[in-house]
């Protein structure tokens, strides 16, 4: 059922959810992107693996992180995309007495996902004809 | 002055009989006002009691409608958070940096032109009151309140740039005229009922020890104004007290001084103040210069005689010289010419002519001739005597010469004697001039007129030296006296003023303690009267709040006053007494506050029926947490309670314990744009939101259908939470293992297994059993929530919504 997604645009998605006020989405907006940037993030990790070793696609996230070290040239990126998973999964699962993360986190982890597309030499511009996000290096608030 | 708390004083007067009393007079003075008391002190009992000012009654049955924020803190554009106006209990929940506190503190600065946690903040703190994002500020609350046709909407806005304090407040009530916040009458209760609860206050309140806790709590009491009555005595008594030791001190200083003073005033003014009864009239009378009857003569009275004595003028006494030398001369020349004999012939023939008279005609006894004395004779020297007589005018006018010549001597020094004879007594030296006069009185034997002036002209200049040198040494003396008076009369002037106050005052010394100490004890026991269903009400509070904590809190006084006062918590840990509140962690004193504000907040005397409790959760357990919520409903119960809260666990446990709540989020996006929302549970939130993704068009159909699962999941993982909650709790569990339990859960899979087997291992059978039990389409709608590619067809996100809401409903539905 993995359909191949371009991880830009799901990034694109998620960051105008976050950035544009709108009262369809007044207050959903932050587990909705949350759920696009997992995806997004889940989207570049499938692109790496489908360029460099196709085996690790069918290994479960945990050991797909574990092994992204071994592919990237920057180690301290590889953790913070680790970070950025677990993070971004714990806001798609209930928790309780949690509420939802607020944009500044949110926008950190979309910082780290456009970085990690970058690192495995995605173009920062997602090739979408109509996509009108281009996903920003979001900056730490 | 409280009118009630005047009767309390009388009612307590009476029953201590004491109404009669003297200074029960200064104790009602007292309640009236420093004024007053001054007044009833210096002996006026008219105190000024109509006059008193008093504040307009406060607009009471206050509800909040609405509060909205624009520009301030954490909100950029307007944010109006709405409210129902009446009892209840409203959530307000946002993550920390939502800008739900911003809407706390809009409202507390809207009314009290402050925020307390700003006070004990940097400056830099309070500089950071305007949202960056957004260049005009203003806060806007609308209350209803008792007796008012419409809504009281009180405003504060600022002018850009303004500063924080320049911000303009005013209050509309509907149809009447806008005025100032101030005229809404709430001002003292914003203190004495401070309807606004934060954290951080909760804390601080607590750590900043004994007294000011004690002032928090006691200005509820509305016993402010004994208080200031017995200040008011306690500060009329030291004042006199300090005006007695410092006339009494003075004294001393001025007594030192006044002894090396040769003066008869000084000495006069020592007699007066030296024993214990001080004589200030009899001071006064020495400054006045008037000396009172009977009194010796005052040797200043002898002094000023003496130093204005007259010596013998010189031109006098060689004028009377002179004289008395003519007339003597005069005598001489008269006596040798026939006026002499015709005087001396005049005075013998007159002699002859009485004789005849008396013996009749005879021989003439002088010159013996026989019948020498007839009537021819006697008429014929009767005739002739007047002729003698004429003759002799002239030698009587020497003779009257003479003698006042004579007399001059005792013209030319006019003493006085009465200054004299006390001279000694002044330490003056009267021995030359004692002799110079013996001397010159001498005159009065010496019949020549010659050796008189002799005399006169040599004894007039030992006198008249005599008599200058006295009088000069007593001009002297005069003049010493009055310098070392005059220094000290300026002391003693100064003195007597101040002692006259002190000695007035010190009149009121008694009746002014017995009516401090009266007071004191009444007020003691007016507070304790009044804190005691404050007290009880917290103790239940505490009740509720303790839950599993080993603390227990018995009686709350307050007790002592001035730098002693303080709250005595009768904290007892495990059954074992006096324990202080160090034992007891964070959470139980924030507990511990919120059972001592929470009654203080919603006593009926109050004007507001709403409190508004920012973050009471923060520092508390699950448990605890049930037992605030409980609290809560309490209070919700006739107040309508607004409470922030930073987390899920209030609103959790609130619909847990179905307690009747609004439940509103806040979150914050970029550029401070708040929003705020009405929150359904979160399994109704997570489907409500699912459906909005899969309905709008703003989004493109396949983010929605890749978001719509998570949300779906979202859902069914909150259901299954909730039913687990519910079923462990009711049996009894502990919070913390309920909470392990379901942390531990992880996976969508596990969680429903503990829901439905109440066994997070079963995960396995959950597919089988849900196509049994629940059906093959919610176990369809499982799977896909479940779904690791978290992406479904666009058109099916619409009826997995749908199956979803059917399948959370379904394992809600369990016991």
């Amino acid at each position: 059922m993995r359909g191949d997604v371009d991880p830009r645009e799901l990034l694109g998605m998620a960051d105008r959810l976050l950035r544009r006020a709108d009262p369809a989405t007044a207050g959903l907006w932050p587990r909705a992107s949350a759920l696009l940037a997992l995806q997004a993030l889940e989207a570049t990790l499938l692109r790496l693996w489908k360029r460099r070793a196709l085996d690790l696609q069918a290994c479960s996230m945990r050991t797909q992180l574990i092994c992204l070290r071994s592919y990237l040239d920057d180690a301290r990126l590889a953790a913070r995309a680790g970070h950025a998973w677990s993070a971004l999964s714990r806001a798609c699962h209930h928790h309780p007495y949690e509420l939802a993360p607020t944009s500044g986190e949110l926008q950190s982890w979309f910082s780290v996902v456009s970085e990690l597309a970058r690192g495995i030499g995605l173009s920062p511009e997602a090739p979408t004809p109509g996509g009108r996000s281009p996903v920003r290096p979001a900056t730490a608030p | 002055m409280d009118p009630s708390v005047r009767s309390l004083v009388v009612s307590r007067l009476e029953a201590d009989g004491s109404v009669d009393d003297t200074w029960v007079g200064l104790v009602l003075a007292a309640l009236e006002g420093q004024v007053a008391l001054e007044a009833a002190l210096s002996g006026g009992d008219a105190a000024p009691r109509a006059g008193a000012a008093r504040t307009s009654p406060a607009r009471a049955g206050a509800f909040l409608r609405s509060i909205a924020v624009e520009g301030f803190r954490g909100i950029g554009p307007l944010q109006t958070l709405d409210l129902r106006p009446g009892p209840g209990l409203t959530l307000v929940v946002g993550r920390n940096g939502s800008g739900k506190s911003s809407l706390a503190e809009g409202l507390e600065v809207l009314l009290t032109g402050d925020s307390l946690r700003w006070k004990e903040r940097a400056a830099v703190w309070r500089e950071g009151w305007r949202n960056l994002h957004h260049p005009t500020a203003s806060l806007r609350a609308t209350f209803l309140v008792e007796g008012a046709r419409g809504p009281c909407v009180v405003s504060r806005r600022w002018e850009p740039e303004a500063a924080f304090e320049a911000g303009v407040a005013t209050a509309q009530i509907h149809d009447e005229a806008a005025s100032d916040v101030g005229s809404l009458g709430w001002t003292p209760a914003l203190r004495t009922h401070r309807p606004f609860l934060s954290y951080n206050e909760l804390g601080s309140l607590l750590d900043e020890g004994p007294s000011k806790l004690y002032d928090a709590l006691s200005s509820i009491l509305g016993l402010e104004d004994l208080v200031e009555a017995l200040g008011g005595l306690q500060e009329a008594r030291r004042s006199r007290e300090k005006a007695l030791k410092e006339a009494t001190d003075a004294r001393g200083r001025l007594v030192e001084g006044l002894r090396d003073v040769a003066d008869e005033r000084a000495r006069r003014v020592l007699e007066a103040v030296e024993g214990k009864e001080w004589d200030l009239a009899a001071v006064g009378e020495v400054l006045g210069g008037t000396v009172s009857a009977g009194a010796p003569a005052a040797e200043l009275d002898v002094l000023r005689g003496i130093a204005s004595l007259e010596p013998p003028d010189p031109a006098r006494v060689a004028a009377a010289v002179a004289e008395m030398r003519e007339a003597g001369t005069a005598v001489r020349s008269a006596q040798e010419t026939a006026a002499a004999r015709s005087r001396d012939a005049a005075a013998l023939l007159e002699s002859a002519l009485r004789f005849h008279a008396v013996h009749g005609d005879g021989d003439c006894p002088v010159c013996g001739g026989r019948g020498a004395l007839d009537g021819a004779w006697s008429a014929r020297q009767k005739a002739a005597v007047p002729r003698l007589r004429e003759a002799a005018r002239e030698m009587d006018a020497v003779h009257q010469r003479a003698e006042g010549a004579r007399r001059q001597w005792e013209g030319l020094v006019p003493l006085r004697a009465d200054a004299l004879t006390r001279a000694s007594d002044v330490g003056l030296d009267l021995g030359e001039l004692t002799l110079a006069l013996s001397t010159w009185v001498k005159a009065g034997s010496i019949t020549d007129l010659g050796a008189l002036a002799e005399h006169v002209e040599a004894a007039s200049g030992p006198l008249r030296e005599a008599i200058v040198r006295l009088r000069d040494a007593a001009r002297a003396e005069l003049g010493r006296r009055e310098d070392a008076w005059r220094r000290s009369a300026v002391e003693v002037v100064a003195w007597l003023k101040t002692a006259r106050e002190a000695v007035r005052g010190a009149g009121d010394l008694k009746r002014l303690k017995s009516a401090e100490a009266w007071l004191k004890k009444a007020a003691a026991g007016i507070r304790d009267d009044r804190f005691a269903p404050i007290a009880e009400k917290a103790a239940g509070i505490w009740e509720h709040l303790r839950q599993q904590s080993h603390v227990q809190l018995g009686k709350i006084q307050l007790t002592g006053e001035g730098t002693r006062r303080r709250v005595a918590l009768d904290v007892t840990v495990d059954g074992v007494e006096g324990a202080a509140l160090g034992v007891m962690s964070q959470g139980e004193l924030h507990s511990l506050a919120l059972s001592l504000f929470v009654p203080r907040a919603t006593l009926p005397e109050s004007p507001f029926r709403f409190i508004v409790i920012d973050d009471p959760v923060q520092s508390m357990d699950p448990a605890r947490v049930d037992g605030l919520a409980r609290v809560l409903e309490g209070a919700a119960a006739d107040r309508q309670v607004v409470v922030f809260t930073h987390d899920d666990r209030l609103p959790e446990a609130v619909r847990r314990l179905d307690i009747p709540a609004e439940i509103i989020e806040v979150t914050r996006r970029d550029a401070s744009v708040v929003e705020l929302r009405r929150a359904l549970d979160p399994v109704g939130r997570y489907l409500e939101d699912a459906l909005a993704v899969a309905g709008t068009a703003d989004l493109p159909s396949s983010a929605a259908a890749r978001v719509v699962p998570g949300l779906c999941r979202l859902g069914l993982e909150a259901a299954c939470m909730e039913v687990v909650r519910r079923r462990r709790l009711g049996r009894g569990e502990p919070h913390a293992e309920v909470e392990r339990a379901l942390g531990g859960a992880g996976q969508l899979l596990r969680l429903l297994a503990l829901a439905l087997f109440d066994d997070v291992e079963r995960g396995g059978e959950v597919p089988s059993h849900l196509r049994r039990e629940a059906g093959p389409p919610l176990a369809e709608a499982f799977r896909q929530c479940d779904e690791e590619a978290h992406e479904i067809q666009p058109a099916a996100a619409l009826e997995l919504v749908r199956q979803a809401g059917k399948l959370t409903a379904w394992v809600r539905g369990l016991s």
